[in-house]
């Protein structure tokens, strides 16, 4: 029996055909001035105000019981304790383990794996070290000063959304990141460096990624270039992140080069590993772990706090509200401060690579919704582009609006004119953070009354309604995004043990990678060509000769 | 003439000796930690040839006297001449602020201090508006009167300058400051006088050229070496044309100091600061912090990338010969290159040992020895920072004797490349010797 047929499930599919499921907000928010207190949370430096969503406490009372039925309290266990949750690929997915700092309790598999987490924490510390000391050498003997990660998906996107957040801390070192496989990033970069002051890391889990391999073949005829001896370019131009050490040494990176995490870490997951060096070189090791121990405070949280008082696991029942029971199947992330940037593609991989599935843990397709489409842009600017559809289109969206609190690159006692300017785009930021889900929120009932003549026509109705989430966060820092980082990963797991679905495999994204080989080998190869369908041949032959 | 001296580190002592010494009733104020106990004692803050000879004899013939009392001193002197380190300007607004509150007859303020442009005129406003305030009627002028003198020949410099520049438009002061410098000033008149932000603006751009000059030096050795070319023949070719001349043409492992290096950085924050360009200066710069490793990486190719367990002797830490200063030194940022490597490094100084480990506190690595040939014990290579006169013409046989490996990096090109060659040497110095 699917979850769809159990009682909790049907018992939320009738509340949400009752006024529960029918009420607008606007109404809720009449009724209960009490509303946001009752619907908000803190916990340490984040604020979550979940209040503008269509529930209600029936409506989360039914949630905690599809919660309970669907145990998840022992699924968070096993999930931490390092259970191979991750069942098709028969392994734990311990990057809960990565974060336990100082005295924090563990057991199971986590526990056992703690030395040689710390091991490679170890050896990371003596190479940022000597990397952001000016003392790691080049061929020359000139310091290191770019570095550039060659990665892509999870080896890629969180080192460079975490230090595009973190920006306006001043790094020794200038951060490069190369992902995409047609060279374009790579030929591009390579024309502003020197072969003298520059490294590349290797990140890739499998070591066997085409994208970050070809990548770095390039990188390694551009050193070439420059340095003849090949063993020099190895042990002073390349460092490697991976969970093989035999294919980092068989392409020639040497063993004090190499620095591991183990297959028991999800790519999405695995920022908190050695793949975080970038973000280690930019802030320092100390930063680093001010990452883990924010990641690690969510961590302890979400396993200890009960589930009616747990940022994770109501982000993820809400969410469920919405897509199985709302049919809301879209969700915007909308952070409003450009150091964000990269946090809605961060957010795309984690959400979508893990609970984008249609079949359930015994292999049998569902016949409920999953993971819903996740985009999202800085706020300010999505303003400008696609908030006319979430204020007056026809889809529901639901929408996550993120801000910090404070801002620290600047002084808060200082009135200069920089400091002044700042202040004053930080508010107008805020503002139109809280007007926007406000207005989401209320619709019409939000435009005054003064102004109400000039909005009576049908172009500007605004139907309102649209549920949405705000975090607050104290200010940007390694903490506070190790903290929201962790908030989500763990809110994806919720929604996961609710779907009964594995997380923490990605079987979709292999056939292309194989059907890829096959077709670049037609391109070489015109006769292979035949073999496929009309449009793809029509395609190869548009590109032949090439 | 009555003088008072504000400020008694190198520039202050040679002004304040010098004036004494032709003849004027000199007083010499301490504004920082300098105690007038150790002045009496002769304990001077600087070592500098001919330093303390100077001011022992003109003490002895009572025409200098050091005394802690700034009151004192404005009393004292119909000239006032403040000479604090750049870096401290809290002590000269002190002194100025003193000034102003308690003199009561006209005052001649001469500023010798590396101070940024446009000081010497703000000193002046103030005192003016602190007289004012007073009700105090008399004349104010402020002089300025920037320092050429150099570490090691800073008494030749004061005594018989290339040019002494006077910086402002008050007649009777200027009159003044001519009478105070005539003694230094025989030959042919050396006495430019311009408006004082022309005269502190002069102080900067000697640095800067001159800076700019050794960079550009460094660069065009560093690259005659990929070309095979010795660059002591170029320079020959360069210095003989009349326009480019001969001095600071040398090439080397970079400029330091005090004053020098420090100059061209403020005069650079300060342009950086109001948004005006900087570009070339600020390339002259970071060439320059580049060039301080130049042996080390040729050090770093000539061991293959691999310094672990290598020892280097090192001869000469101050920033030039003559001198007990490291501040800025390229010895400061080669040694530390070299020990982050692993490698152990011994070195020798005459005179700057105390300083260098003043900077380089408690850090681990290297071992200072109070001989020359102490340092070559076993080492696998020789690092020449300084030219030390003493270097110049040590005994190579003994030197081969001691060295684990006969391999000389010479910063200062001290060494003709044959002559050690022929000597079983492995030279490289800075455009000359082998390539590596």
């Amino acid at each position: 029996m699917g979850v769809e047929l159990s009682a909790a499930w049907l018992a939320l599919q009738e509340l949400a055909g009752s006024q529960a499921g029918q009420v607008h907000m606007k109404q809720l928010f009449a009724e209960d001035e009490r509303r946001s207190a009752r619907y908000s949370l803190q916990v340490d430096d984040l604020f979550l105000d979940y209040s503008k969503n269509r529930i209600q406490s029936s409506v989360m009372d039914g949630l905690f019981a599809l919660a309970e039925q669907q145990k998840l309290e022992d699924w968070i266990g096993r999930l931490v304790s390092g259970d191979k949750v991750n069942d098709t690929e028969d392994r734990p997915a311990l990057h809960t383990a990565l974060r336990v700092r100082g005295e924090a309790h563990v057991s199971g598999f986590a526990a056992q794996v703690q030395p040689e987490v710390r091991q490679q924490f170890v050896k990371m510390t003596q190479i940022v070290n000597k990397m952001r000391a000016g003392h790691w050498r080049g061929y020359s003997g000139k310091p290191i000063t770019d570095v550039v990660n060659i990665g892509v998906g999870g080896s890629d996107l969180g080192p460079l959304m975490v230090t595009h957040a973190l920006q306006t801390q001043t790094s020794p070192l200038n951060l490069h990141f190369i992902s995409s496989i047609d060279g374009t990033q790579t030929s591009n970069l390579l024309k502003c460096l020197n072969q003298e002051t520059t490294l590349f890391v290797l990140a890739s889990k499998s070591f066997s990624t085409i994208d970050t391999l070809s990548n770095a073949e390039t990188a390694k005829d551009w050193l070439e270039e420059r340095i003849s001896n090949p063993a020099t370019i190895m042990a002073q131009h390349f460092i490697g992140v991976s969970t093989k050490p035999d294919m980092m040494t068989q392409w020639g990176i040497p063993p004090e080069n190499q620095l591991l995490f183990w297959d028991w870490v999800g790519g999405r997951y695995s920022m908190w590993s050695a793949i975080g060096f970038p973000i280690a070189l930019k802030v320092g090791m100390e930063g680093f772990y001010q990452m883990l121990e924010g990641a690690g405070l969510m961590d302890q949280h979400f396993a200890s706090a009960p589930l009616a008082e747990n940022m994770p696991v109501l982000m993820g029942l809400i969410d469920i509200w919405n897509i199985n029971f709302l049919n809301i199947n879209a969700k915007a992330i909308l952070p409003y401060d450009a150091r964000l940037k990269y946090l809605p593609s961060y957010f795309e991989q984690l959400v979508m690579e893990s609970n984008g599935k249609s079949v359930n843990r015994e292999g049998e397709a569902v016949s409920y919704k999953t993971c819903p489409i996740l985009w999202g842009e800085v706020g300010p600017n999505a303003q400008h582009a696609f908030y006319q559809l979430l204020h007056q289109g026809t889809q529901g969206v639901m929408c996550d609006f993120i801000a910090p609190i404070e801002r620290d690159d600047y002084d808060a006692s200082s009135h200069s004119h920089k400091n002044e300017s700042l202040r004053y785009q930080h508010r107008l930021a805020l503002a139109n953070c809280f007007a926007q889900s406000r207005v989401l929120m209320l619709g019409d009932a939000a435009i005054p009354e003064s102004l109400q003549a000039s909005f009576n026509t049908p172009f500007k109705h605004y139907a309102g309604n649209q549920p949405s989430n705000t975090l607050l966060m104290k200010t940007i820092s390694p903490k506070t995004l190790g903290m929201l980082v962790a908030l989500y990963e763990h809110k994806t797991f919720v929604e996961s043990v609710i779907w009964e679905i594995n997380p923490f495999d990605q079987w979709g994204v292999e056939l292309g990678k194989l059907i890829a080989k096959e077709t670049y080998q037609a391109m070489q190869e015109p006769a292979l060509v035949d073999g496929f369908d009309c449009s793809t041949a029509g395609l190869l032959n548009k590109v032949k000769g090439l | 003439m009555k003088v008072s001296v504000f400020g008694c580190e190198l520039t202050g002592l040679v002004t304040a000796g010098a004036l004494a010494h032709a003849g004027n009733d000199v007083l010499s104020l301490p504004v920082g930690y300098v105690k007038v106990e150790d002045l009496n004692a002769n304990r001077l803050p600087r070592e500098e040839p001919g330093l303390n000879s100077l001011i022992a004899q003109q003490k002895d013939e009572g025409r200098l006297h050091f005394e802690s009392d700034w009151a004192k001193g404005i009393a004292h002197g119909d000239v006032l001449i403040l000479s604090t380190p750049s870096w401290r300007m809290d002590r000269a607004e002190a002194v100025i602020k003193l000034i102003g509150e308690t003199v009561k007859t006209d005052v001649l303020v001469v500023n010798q201090s590396t101070f940024p442009i446009g000081t010497a005129d703000r000193f002046e406003a103030k005192l003016k508006l602190a007289l004012a305030e007073r009700g105090v009627v008399v004349k104010v002028a402020v002089v300025a009167m920037p320092d050429f003198i150099s570490e090691g020949s800073a008494i030749e410099n004061f005594m018989r300058p290339d040019r002494i520049v006077l910086g402002g438009t008050d007649k009777a002061a200027l009159k003044v400051m001519r009478d105070l410098m005539r003694p230094f000033n025989r030959m042919t008149d050396q006495i430019k006088v311009m408006s004082t932000r022309a005269a502190e603006y002069t102080k900067y751009a000697v640095n800067a050229l001159l800076a700019t000059r050794i960079s550009l030096i460094n660069e065009l050795a560093n690259n005659a070496e990929h070309f095979n070319i010795d660059f002591e023949e170029v320079r020959q070719g360069l210095g003989s044309d009349k326009r480019i001349g001969f001095s600071y043409l040398y090439p080397g492992c970079g400029f330091g100091g005090p004053s020098f290096a420090a100059d061209v950085k403020s005069l650079v924050g300060t342009l950086q600061g109001k948004g005006y360009d900087a570009d070339l200066l600020r390339t002259v710069l970071s060439n320059n912090e580049t060039q301080k490793e130049v042996l080390f990486r040729k050090a770093w190719r000539f061991f293959d990338n691999d310094l672990r367990g290598i020892k280097i002797g090192v001869w000469g830490l101050s920033f030039k010969p003559n001198t007990a200063t490291v501040e800025n030194a390229p010895s400061l940022k080669a040694l530390e290159a070299f020990v982050a490597q692993g490698a152990e490094v011994v070195a020798y100084d005459p005179t700057a040992c105390a300083d260098f480990m003043k900077h380089w506190g408690d850090r681990k690595g290297v071992t200072l020895v109070d001989d020359m040939y102490s340092v070559l014990d076993g080492v696998d290579a020789l690092v020449i920072l300084t030219e030390w006169k003493m270097f110049w013409s040590p005994d190579f046989k003994q030197m081969k004797q001691l060295m684990r490996q006969p391999v000389i990096f010479d910063g200062r090109n001290i060494f003709e490349p044959d002559l050690l060659e022929d000597k079983g040497f492995r030279y490289f110095a800075v455009g000359r010797g082998e390539i590596v």
